[in-house]
């Protein structure tokens, strides 16, 4: 780890990532608030002149009638993926393919600071973004809650929740940095890097959305990740917490270890 | 003591460019010109000493390590100028030195002020709103500031303008004499022969030879286009044992290599109302050194 690159990085990528934040928190806040103990049927209701495969695609189908899993299902199922993953492309293309593409990497490499040093400092500042995305998050999470509605969200579950939705966003960075560190342009970087989780999450959507395309949910990491079991507390921790973990450990070994290895075009 | 070693390096490329059995060294205290034409190897060579790419086989050496493996350690006594200045566009000139000092972290500021004003650079600005030349010099004051005893420098003198090639020149000579080791790369022979002791000349990939550079020097022609008053002086060169290469209306150019006082003696006789020295690109260099094209690519192969 080198605490100059460090600082320098996170200057450069702190915007981006106060954009994101701003943004999910604005839907946090929205979809809290959308909640009425008294009133659940009356969002059903909204849903059902929806098509029941679109619902079930975002997840929505099995909403329960508590807070928690209305979070869980409105906000954890969707809209906390889907933003962490965009985030993801954006910032993993940045922290090495970009640095390779355009040249700037000649300079860092041109000090006294290995490779794996270099590359191990951005996989930190990528890890840890996601890590205070989802602090930050979940806090507020639990803020606006109590202020809406005092008292009725289930903290345990909900941290629960958060910590897998964070595990399951670090396997997507995962794929995001490898595909960084495998390629010299930004183009291969983004298409492969981009590609993936993007299929990953369509397959995961169409996998949702009914039995007949349920064996798209092989092919997909999101599998792995059910914010309505988690809350229920019906769920297992291998694949819900320690795969997902796994494969980021994987993945980014493998970043360091290409990326040490490989030819630089600089 | 060799502090730069190039052995049997070859690296090529999907194109199937590259270079191909390149060995060099550069001793202690001595200024190496890398001499070639555009595309001819140079910068591949220079991100082999930097540690940036894999070779097929071969390698090099800076102080007897190798810069693939060991690239880390030696950095610091390195102080390189890529051919292409991309830095990070959104630091100011001051901001991006800082960060290097940093990463390598060596502190010291007057070796860098001196410099920063040696060059006149604003470093003020943001560097993505730099000229080419601004940007050039930022590069030079990076490879410089810390004072490192080898410099590799890629194309050290594009878009700097003459007063700063002029400068840059001095600068590389006092390092000279204070005993650093020097690697420049040029494609340009005028460039080098006022700093360089020797220099290899690289070819589509090859290296051609290494030569002192006043023999290098000696065997170079020079063209000059001279213009005549009369039609009678015209004749008189014409008529002349110099080499003419062309003759349009009353200029003629003349082919000088050996013969400058023969040259000389036969102007002062004539009514000149206008000479200029052409300057001679690498090509030409490389036909008077090895005579003809063929016999060139004859001498690569074999």
């Amino acid at each position: 780890m080198n605490k100059t690159l460090l600082k320098v990085t996170t200057r450069s990528g702190w915007l981006v990532w106060t954009i994101f934040l701003a943004i999910m928190l604005m839907y946090k806040v929205i979809i809290i608030s959308m909640f009425d103990p008294d009133d659940i049927e009356s969002i059903m209701a909204m849903l059902e002149v929806m098509p029941s495969e679109l619902v079930a695609g975002m997840g929505f189908a099995e909403i329960g009638a508590t807070l928690t899993s209305f979070i869980a299902g409105y906000f954890y199922n969707f809209l906390a993926i889907m933003f962490p993953l965009i985030f993801c492309i954006i910032m993993g293309n940045r922290l090495v393919a970009a640095h390779v593409d355009s040249g700037s990497m000649a300079y860092l490499l041109a000090t006294p600071n290995s490779r794996i040093k270099i590359i191990v400092t951005q996989a930190f500042f990528f890890l840890s973004s996601i890590v205070l995305l989802f602090v930050v998050i979940s806090l507020a999470g639990i803020l606006i809650s109590e202020s809406f509605f005092p008292g009725l969200l289930e903290i345990k579950p909900y941290l629960m929740l958060n910590l897998a939705t964070t595990l399951i966003i670090f396997t997507v960075s995962g794929i995001c940095f490898f595909f960084s560190s495998l390629f010299n342009t930004t183009g291969y970087s983004l298409a492969l890097g981009g590609g993936i989780p993007v299929l990953f999450f369509v397959f995961n959507m169409v996998a949702n959305m009914g039995d007949e395309f349920a064996w798209l949910g092989y092919f997909t990491v999101f599998s792995l990740f059910n914010p309505l079991d988690i809350i229920s507390g019906d769920f297992s921790i291998l694949s819900s917490l320690v795969l997902p973990l796994i494969i980021t450990l994987l993945l980014y070994g493998g970043s360091i270890i290409v990326f040490d290895r490989r030819s630089l075009p600089l | 003591m060799s502090i730069i070693q190039v052995q049997d390096l070859t690296l090529t490329y999907k194109s199937g460019k590259g270079i191909f059995d390149v060995s060099f060294t550069v001793q202690e205290g001595e200024c190496f010109g890398y001499l070639g034409p555009n595309g001819a190897g140079k910068t591949t060579t220079i991100r082999q000493l930097m540690g940036f790419t894999n070779a097929d086989h071969g390698n090099c050496r800076i102080a007897g390590r190798d810069t693939r493996k060991n690239a880390a350690e030696i950095q610091n006594t390195i102080g390189y100028l890529p051919e292409e200045m991309s830095f990070f566009p959104g630091m100011t000139g001051s901001k991006f030195l800082k960060f290097m000092q940093d990463m390598r972290k060596t502190g010291g500021n007057s070796r860098l002020q001196e410099l920063v004003e040696l060059f006149e650079l604003n470093t003020d600005i943001k560097i993505r709103r730099m000229s080419k030349g601004m940007r050039q010099k930022v590069g030079l004051i990076t490879a410089f500031m810390h004072d490192p005893d080898i410099y590799i420098l890629d194309e050290p003198t594009s878009g700097l303008d003459p007063l700063m090639q002029r400068k840059f020149i001095n600068l590389v000579l006092e390092e000279k004499k204070r005993g650093k080791t020097i690697l420049l790369s040029s494609h340009r022979f005028d460039e080098l022969e006022l700093t360089a002791d020797r220099a290899g000349i690289i070819r589509s990939g090859r290296l051609v030879t290494v030569e002192d550079i006043n023999s290098l020097k000696a065997s170079r022609q020079k063209t000059f286009r001279v213009t005549v008053k009369t039609e009678n002086d015209l004749t008189r060169l014409q008529n002349s044992k110099l080499q003419i290469s062309s003759v349009r209306d009353k200029q003629v150019e003349v082919v000088v290599s050996g013969n400058i006082n023969q040259f000389i003696k036969l102007l002062a006789e004539c009514d000149i109302s206008g000479l200029d020295i052409i300057s001679q690109d690498l090509e030409e260099v490389f036909m008077k050194y090895y005579g003809k094209e063929a016999d060139f690519d004859e001498q690569n192969i074999t």
